[in-house]
């Protein structure tokens, strides 16, 4: 759940008066755009993307324009535009106009936790504006704190006193930055990065931080996020229908994120546990259709919904119905294989049969009653399957479950639809 | 802020050594001790731990227990009470659901003076709350282990605390060993300790450290009590993606790690700094590259590499599939001189314990036989073998079916999967098979039921039928209700010793190896038979004079069929019931889909009844006057038995004559087409609510002759006699016509000019209702509601059969004539398209056709028309009645037809 820019980073930083550059959101009319550039001089476009997007900026994905002309040439290229980043790409919907700040200092900041410390940590430099990695470590500082204490204003004062910052931006610094904390802290984020935080003058000659761009990550088992009232489409970046629909049933007691890895492939593979969701997504690469981790011992209607659904979403295409994880330890195989077994009656009965070979490894309580709640809905569904114990190894059980797949692939799947009664010709 | 523990530490840890960890000596509060998972979790570690929790938290109940094999453990609402009723202990577990965690930790901290150590059991803790915990337990000096972990284990010292690690049975994978397990994932730690044990390495403490942003007890802190534990020679570390917990840490022994993750890393989608300020340089990758350097080795542990010795130092290995992590570990060893602590324990390959690949053509690598799992698995698939036939889970099966289904885009209904248009091109007798085997069966099948089912048919020696049947006929009874007073007679009592033999077959060959009932070299002989089994198969003296016996055993001899069954109850050396045959035949079909678990064993058992029914019903529908000794309508015995098919049987029943060449196929083809219209239909309600009504619960109560009698009585003129307005249309039409052969093309008639008259006059009728504001009257076997509104329009299920008649160069006129006529009334302008011809037509023109020369000729009236056309209508149903009636006794549950009251209405 990341959440990029200034249009909501602005809404959320008042939360904590924290002070930001103003910013038009992508229904800013032609007049309200000609008065903002007037009154601000400078103004950058930047296209809006849902969820957590960056190296906008390097991609030549930000406009800088001074006059109406150019702020809507600007708007129409990157309105809709495409940014691609590995193996991702992510299509904008809108641009906000962000005002430029004058200012002859930048600053990075960010509060994290981090693994080094097992602490809220800040890291924070006074040569910003740029990639943090590209500062040389004497530039940085990084500094974890005391979580029940939170982060005090001398944590922010010794930081910038050792990395040798300008006087005139450490009291600003010290009198805003701390509020920071208020927001990550209380707000369920487990990231906040401000880069950069423009120091801009006022009367008096008094710097003031201003945020000028914003990217943080929340977390989605903290109902504190809650209060911060975001609608939910924010976080709904590249979430497929089925993606929306699992992970609704998604609590404390069961199930981890669901993934759609590819929504063409044909192994549909209920994982259970962490390590053998791992696993299993490193074997199958791009023959799994989601990668999941149903594990946490789902109680039997859970577990039955969430297999409708992905049943009913990918069963069709899939060659394997790939049942894996490895000894569980508490996990009640009875419950879930049973919960998985009535779900594929239920779908056979209602969506028609489909040409499938199951496959399962699996180990722990009740084990067999579970395999033998599997077995007979195969039997009466006419289904071909396979059944390890936990004494195979679970990586060579998805191989075999591969093998399988490249079998269906090569007709088995013609094989197996003759075999329950489907038209052979339908399925090559 | 910290309190200093271990000296040189900047943070506050103070375990030692690895055997400190998980003692013999730590007691242990349980918080939500009877929440859902801490229930089922805790009495096995509390027995397998000697007894170790002193006591569990559950605010509100207070004085409840939970029972352990070692004795109850008490609840107390929190841990003051628990203290205060004298309770001590050092070691906090938290099975607290998520908000409730980090409170649950301070409750420990804050009232419990002696506390050292806790764990978080819970999953999904916010990163704000652990990042307290953390701080509330560095400040008070406390080790946490978890969140979102299984705890901690002990092999050494028999104790598990916090946790499942080892499922159920712990003492099945926590075996004393040299190696320490600290793993990320909590069901990998149970099964790298299993697959150790394939290379013969135990274990001392397993460690699930859980793998959130805060993992309380880290690698690090797991490296210096590594090297502080005397037990432990090494230790396996499985790891994933994220945090830099293992970076630069000195193991000081050998390890093994098992780092995973990296394809799932190009899932993660392009994030700014804001993400990779948490995750930068902490890939799966990353990691490997730490394990290399900190190893000297060269790349991943792969056993199967072709030079492995690179891949592996004294130091350790770096492997990414934990299958590869015993060869690893044992390499490693071996260059520090340590061999594995036991003999090995089995091996990783593949093992299925069970299979089925339903006789699919399997490449030889797939195609892995079964081996016998380990004990006590072997027993337990065992038992479950022992089971025979399919269970069905029960459901409220009020207007559902698991038999029949009615796709409402091409309104073609399916008998167990098979269309009913197909099922229009398959023998007769294969279809009456249908409903009980679930599948459509072999020849050998259909011929054994040709012969079960002729041999009920003759109700001369059954005069209580007969004479009920007569008399429901003579009191003007429609055709399904004088079926019904046969079926009534064919009560429990009737079919009591035909299943008790079904029953007992079954028994006897259950596991005797035998898969195929046709198998007539199966060695019969090992069957063991005592003397009551012999009794029940023997016809009694009062069955002396039944010739049948003899006869279906000729007949099968005759026919060249096979069943082992059969073979069985000839070898016991006495004269056999009908019964005892009935039962055998019914087996015979049977045994397959009951060996495979396609059916139950309660729908092979119920088998005869059907078959009973089936001839009975059928019998019922010929006249007194051709049930006579061996004769039925003039037919001898003999050539029925020994050849007559289903449809021969039907046609006879219908015509009172033997059918010549291809003259029944017309008839097989419209009971194909007549089996089931699905659940909703008026005929399967009438037979489901009969079954609900008895209480499939119970099935031994279900009345199968009662819920034939619930569909008979849920047919009548209206549903059943549709196929006669058809009828009595195109009787209309060529009456007067002189058509001699409706089948041959040469008719001679010009029925363009026929369907045009119709048409006009037709569209001129039509006019007038109009102009007088009434709705014009439809033309049956004309239009369907569904297959409409194109410029032409078919009825997939009219064209299906059109399909079939022409690919058997079959001719119906008057099926061409509904052809002509849909054309011609868009021709007239009566239709603003051209309608489809549908099913109904079709079912008319077969009809007609099937009778037309005994209706010219004037042995046939038009009161008989319809009689006719409603007993071909209930040949077929019975057909999909037998498959709701199974179907609901073996998913159903009691009364669960009703209707709820909110349903229902009242009208005045």
């Amino acid at each position: 759940m990341q959440l990029t820019g200034m249009l909501y980073g602005a809404r959320l930083l008042r939360h904590v008066d924290f002070p930001t550059a103003e910013v038009l959101g992508p229904g800013a009319s032609e007049d309200e755009l000609q008065d903002f550039i007037a009154r601000h001089g400078l103004v950058f476009v930047k296209p809006l993307f849902k969820g957590g997007v960056g190296k906008k900026g390097k991609s030549g994905l930000i406009g800088k324009v001074r006059d109406l002309k150019t702020a809507l040439a600007e708007k129409e290229r990157l309105y809709f535009v495409e940014h691609r980043h590995g193996n991702s790409i992510a299509k904008a919907n809108g641009v906000t106009f962000e005002a430029g700040v004058p200012a002859e200092h930048e600053v990075y900041f960010s509060i994290t936790d981090d693994t080094r410390y097992r602490a809220p940590t800040i890291t924070i430099s006074h040569k910003g504006g740029i990639d943090i990695e590209e500062l040389g470590k004497s530039d940085v500082a990084t500094v974890p704190f005391e979580a029940l204490t939170g982060l005090k204003a001398f944590v922010v004062a010794n930081a910038l006193t050792d990395l040798g910052a300008p006087r005139e931006i450490i009291s600003p610094l010290v009198q805003h930055l701390p509020k920071l904390w208020e927001l990550v802290h209380h707000y369920g984020m487990t990231t906040l990065e401000l880069n950069p935080i423009r120091m801009c003058p006022g009367p008096g000659g008094r710097l003031t931080p201003v945020a000028c761009d914003f990217k943080a990550e929340f977390d989605r088992d903290d109902p504190r996020v809650q209060r911060l009232d975001l609608p939910d489409h924010l976080f709904a970046a590249d979430l497929s229908e089925f993606e929306h629909e699992v992970n609704q049933l998604r609590t404390h007691q069961g199930q981890s994120d669901v993934f759609v890895i590819n929504s063409e492939g044909t192994i549909l593979a209920p994982t259970f546990g962490g390590g053998a969701n791992s696993l299993v997504t490193e074997v199958l690469g791009e023959a799994a259709v989601i990668s999941s981790d149903f594990g946490g011992n789902p109680p039997y209607e859970k577990m039955k919904e969430v297999a409708a659904i992905c049943y009913r979403h990918f069963l069709k295409q899939s060659n394997v119905l790939f049942i894996i994880g490895g000894k569980s330890n508490n996990t009640d195989i009875y419950e879930t294989f049973r919960a998985m077994a009535d779900a594929l009656r239920e779908h056979f009965s209602t969506q028609g049969p489909t040409p499938l070979y199951v496959v399962v490894g699996r180990g722990g309580p009740n084990l067999i009653r579970g395999f033998g709640a599997l077995s007979e809905t195969c039997e009466s569904l006419g289904l071909p399957y396979r059944f390890f114990g936990f004494d195979s190894a679970i990586s060579e059980v998805v191989n075999y479950a591969r093998k399988v797949d490249a079998w269906m692939r090569a007709g088995g799947r013609q094989q197996v639809a003759k075999a329950i009664g489907l038209d052979p010709a339908a399925h090559s | 802020m910290y309190r200093q523990g271990i000296a040189g530490f900047p943070y506050y840890l103070g375990i030692q050594s690895l055997a400190d960890i998980a003692t013999r000596e730590d007691r242990v509060a349980v918080l939500n001790i009877i929440g859902g998972e801490s229930k089922t979790v805790s009495p096995v570690s509390h027995a397998f731990s000697g007894g170790n929790i002193v006591f569990g938290t559950s605010p509100g109940r207070q004085g409840q227990v939970l029972e352990t094999p070692s004795g109850d453990i008490p609840v107390y609402n929190n841990v003051r009470e628990a203290l205060n009723a004298g309770h001590r202990f050092n070691f906090g577990v938290v099975y607290l659901p998520p908000s409730g965690v980090r409170d649950g930790v301070a409750e420990l901290i804050r009232v419990n003076p002696d506390l050292t150590k806790i764990v978080i059991v819970t999953e999904k803790v916010s990163v704000h709350d652990a990042r307290e915990i953390r701080a509330l337990a560095q400040a008070n000096g406390i080790d946490i282990f978890g969140g979102n972990c299984l705890g901690v284990a002990d092999s050494w010292n028999r104790v598990r605390i916090g946790g499942a690690l080892g499922g159920d049975k712990p003492d099945e994978t926590l075996q004393k060993g040299s190696v320490a397990i600290f793993s990320n994932s909590g069901s990998f730690t149970t099964t790298i300790a299993q697959y150790l044990a394939t290379s013969g390495w135990g274990t001392t403490t397993l460690i699930s450290s859980g793998k959130d942003i805060y993992i309380h007890y880290s690698a690090r802190d797991f490296a210096h009590a590594l090297r502080n534990d005397d037990r432990t020679r090494s230790a396996v570390l499985y790891i994933e993606p994220g945090g830099y917990y293992e970076r630069g840490v000195d193991f000081g022994k050998p390890v093994v790690a098992c780092v995973v993750g990296r394809w799932k890393s190009k899932l993660t989608r392009a994030v700014g700094h804001a993400g990779a300020m948490a995750g930068a340089g902490d890939s799966a990758e990353d990691k490997e590259r730490w394990f290399l350097e900190a190893f000297g080795t060269e790349g991943i542990f792969d056993p199967e590499a072709a030079d492995t010795s690179r891949l592996y130092s004294a130091k350790g290995a770096l492997v990414t599939n934990i299958s590869h992590i015993p060869d690893a570990l044992t390499a490693v060893m071996a260059l520090n001189g340590r061999s594995p602590d036991f003999a090995p324990q089995g091996t990783l390959s593949l093992k299925p314990w069970m299979v089925n690949d339903r006789g699919l053509q399997l490449p030889p690598e797939l195609e892995i036989a079964p081996i016998e799992a380990m004990a006590p698995y072997n027993v337990q698939i065992a038992g479950l073998k022992r089971q025979i036939g399919a269970v069905v889970p029960r459901q409220n099966m009020k207007d559902k079916s698991g038999a029949t289904q009615l796709d409402p885009s091409t309104q073609v209904t399916s008998v167990h999967g098979n269309r009913v248009l197909d099922l229009a091109r398959v023998p007769l007798e294969a279809n009456f098979a249908l409903p009980l085997v679930h599948e459509i069966g072999s020849d050998n099948d259909r011929a054994m039921l040709d012969i079960a089912v002729a041999a009920e048919v003759n109700l001369v020696r059954d005069p209580a039928v007969l004479i009920a049947v007569d008399a429901a006929r003579e009191a003007g009874n429609s055709p399904n209700t004088v079926m019904a007073a046969a079926a009534a007679i064919i009560g429990p009592r009737r079919v009591e010793r035909a299943l008790a033999c079904t029953r007992r077959l079954i028994d006897l060959f259950a596991f005797s190896g035998l898969t195929d009932a046709r198998d007539e070299d199966f060695d019969v002989s090992k069957i063991q038979v005592d003397e009551a089994t012999r009794e029940l198969f023997r016809a009694t003296p009062e069955e002396a004079e039944d010739p049948r016996p003899e006869a279906i055993l000729q007949a099968v001899r005759d026919r060249g069929s096979r069943s082992v069954f059969l073979k069985f109850i000839e070898t016991l050396d006495q004269r056999p019931s009908r019964d005892a045959l009935l039962a055998a035949i019914s087996a015979t079909i049977a045994w397959e889909p009951l060996v495979r678990k396609k059916i139950s064993r309660l729908t092979a058992e119920t088998l005869p009844w059907y078959l009973r029914l089936y001839g009975v019903m059928v019998g019922a529908t010929i006249p007194k006057e051709g049930h006579q000794y061996g004769m039925l309508c003039g037919i001898p015995r003999a050539e029925r038995f020994g050849s007559w098919t289903m449809a021969d049987l039907c046609y006879l029943a219908i015509t009172g004559k033997k059918p010549k060449d291809a003259e029944a196929q017309p008839l097989q083809m419209l009971i194909g087409l007549l089996i089931s219209n699905g659940p909703g239909a008026i005929s399967a309600q009438g037979a489901k609510g009969a079954v609900s009504a008895d209480g499939p619960q119970t099935p031994a109560r279900v009345q199968i002759n009662k819920a034939m009698i619930g569909f008979l009585t849920h047919t009548g003129y209206s549903h059943g006699g549709n196929g006669y307005e058809g009828m009595a249309f195109l009787i209309d039409q060529f009456k007067s016509t002189g058509l001699a052969d409706p089948t041959s093309p040469d008719h001679g008639l010009d029925l363009r000019a026929m369907a045009l008259r119709y048409a006009e006059g037709y569209q001129a009728e039509k006019a007038a209702t109009k102009e007088a504001g009434r709705p014009s009257r439809s033309i049956p076997g004309v239009h369907h509601p569904v297959f409409k509104g194109k410029a032409i329009n078919f009825d997939p299920r009219e064209r299906f059969i059109a399909e079939e008649m022409e690919r058997t160069n079959s001719y119906n006129v008057f099926h061409a004539f509904y052809r002509e006529l849909v054309q011609a009334l868009y021709d007239v302008g009566a239709s603003p398209y051209v309608f489809c011809v549908n099913v109904d037509a079709i079912i008319a023109a077969l009809l007609l056709s099937l009778l037309w020369k005994d209706y010219k000729s004037g042995t046939l009236a038009e009161a008989d028309l319809e009689n006719a056309a409603f007993t071909i209508f209930l040949y077929g149903r019975m057909i999909g009645a037998a498959a709701e009636i199974d179907d609901h006794i073996n998913r159903g549950r009691n009364m669960d037809t009703r209707t709820p009251i909110e349903q229902c209405g009242f009208v005045v």
